[in-house]
């Protein structure tokens, strides 16, 4: 199912709960690991100095700040790289969204697993609580495989996929995620959850909605994901339909967290004019900054096709 | 008759401490590695009480609570999560009660007793 799996990391606390998912993984699947870390940003084009991603300072890269930085990242993972011998450690310097896709292009990654923001020393602010961070959402926006986001601790106590739930705004990136989230499910024998939230939030805007109409909307999608998604099955009947009226991140966590699942998958459209210029969806960013859960990002058909 | 407790914790050290914590205290008690493993002891043994581990080396704690939950006549088992997981209450939110890893074992004794006498 997955054969090769590129765990982004700083290697600093941030990144312990996404280590366990990816190293569990991996071993579980029977998976290659690349464990990948981006030395700092240079600052224009080449630089002979990085920023030291523990101590904030500016230091010379060299050979042996390059061995000391891997060394410190075996150190990190020793108990892990203990029980998973098949991982390569890997560092070098760059943009840390441009390294993380040109390695994951280079090694022809199944999913790259990363914590959803690197930021420690933001906890507790506005942009900790409320926004992933950049170099997740330039990945997630451009990743030609799934992406796995670990948001918050609990989401890394998942041991494995039994239980999926796909959440759907219809979009044509959407069609991506349902073909991965159907091929997990198949091929792992889960239960997959086709979900759909009716979105009400312009009632609290002012927008008067009557509940038939929202109950008729909520009909339609129902038979939506039945035209759309039950066709593609092909056999596999472990699945179930809901729809829940609300706000479309808050129910897709509620419902997540209420049936115990154990991966969520989204696309992360947005609706944005200009979608290139935009961050990744705001629906996906909340999911996966508030489910207790993993949750998949997936917006190309490329990789899947081959899974 | 004496009530039992089933431990679900994928370490032997963990497991022959509760064992005989417990049994001092007079409780009858069964156990398992990890979720796969509990599930049949359940069935047969039919536990007063669980604890449960988060991490295990197969079956998680979560994926074994779902389970029960789905089985109309453990439902209502109670479950205390004991783990050295962060945020590990999170992941189980309607278990009788969390105890991080190490924890006070007077502290356990009583959440038991209020659970199950």
């Amino acid at each position: 199912m997955f054969k090769q799996i590129l765990f982004a990391t700083t290697a600093s606390p941030s990144c312990d709960h996404a280590a366990r998912v990816a190293f569990d993984m991996a071993k579980r699947y029977g998976a290659e690991l690349s464990v990948f870390h981006v030395l700092g940003i240079p600052s224009r084009g080449f630089s002979q100095f990085v920023k030291d991603v523990r101590t904030g300072e500016t230091v010379t890269l060299d050979d042996d700040y390059l061995a000391w930085v891997k060394e410190e990242m075996k150190n990190t993972y020793a108990r892990q790289l203990e029980i998973h011998t098949d991982c390569t450690l890997e560092a070098l310097p760059g943009v840390p969204h441009t390294e993380i896709l040109r390695a994951a292009r280079k090694k022809d990654a199944d999913l790259i697993i990363m914590g959803s923001t690197t930021r420690e020393e933001d906890k507790g602010t506005y942009a900790y609580k409320s926004t992933t961070g950049s170099t997740l959402q330039a990945v997630t926006k451009s990743a030609r495989c799934p992406v796995l986001m670990i948001g918050r601790p609990v989401a890394s106590a998942w041991g494995g996929f039994s239980n999926i739930v796909f959440g759907t705004d219809f979009s044509k990136a959407a069609d991506s995620a349902f073909l991965f989230a159907l091929k997990v499910a198949k091929k792992l024998e889960c239960t997959l959850h086709l979900f759909h939230a009716y979105d009400i939030s312009s009632i609290h805007s002012g927008k008067a909605m009557d509940q038939d109409d929202i109950e008729d909307n909520m009909m339609d999608a129902r038979e939506k994901i039945r035209k759309e998604y039950i066709p593609k099955m092909e056999g596999f009947d472990d699945y179930e339909i809901e729809i829940w009226e609300g706000i479309p991140y808050v129910e897709i966590v509620k419902f997540a967290r209420e049936n115990y699942a154990d991966l969520i998958v989204m696309a992360h459209h947005t609706r944005k004019p200009d979608p290139e210029k935009e961050k990744i969806g705001s629906t996906v960013e909340q999911v996966v900054l508030r489910a207790t859960c993993p949750v998949a990002s997936v917006n190309r058909p490329d990789k899947i096709k081959d899974m | 008759m004496a009530k039992k407790i089933l431990i679900i914790d994928d370490d032997p050290n963990i497991v022959s401490y509760l064992e005989d914590f417990f049994g001092d205290n007079g409780y009858e008690t069964c156990s398992a590695m990890d979720g796969s493993e509990a599930m049949p002891i359940v069935k047969k043994e039919k536990p007063d009480l669980i604890t449960l581990d988060l991490e295990m080396p197969e079956e998680w704690g979560p994926r074994f609570y779902r389970k029960l939950m789905k089985e109309e006549e453990f439902r209502k088992i109670p479950v205390i999560v004991i783990t050295g997981l962060t945020g590990g209450k999170y992941a189980i939110q309607k278990a009788v009660a969390h105890i991080t890893k190490p924890f006070d074992r007077d502290k356990l004794l009583k959440i038991i007793k209020d659970t199950i006498g």
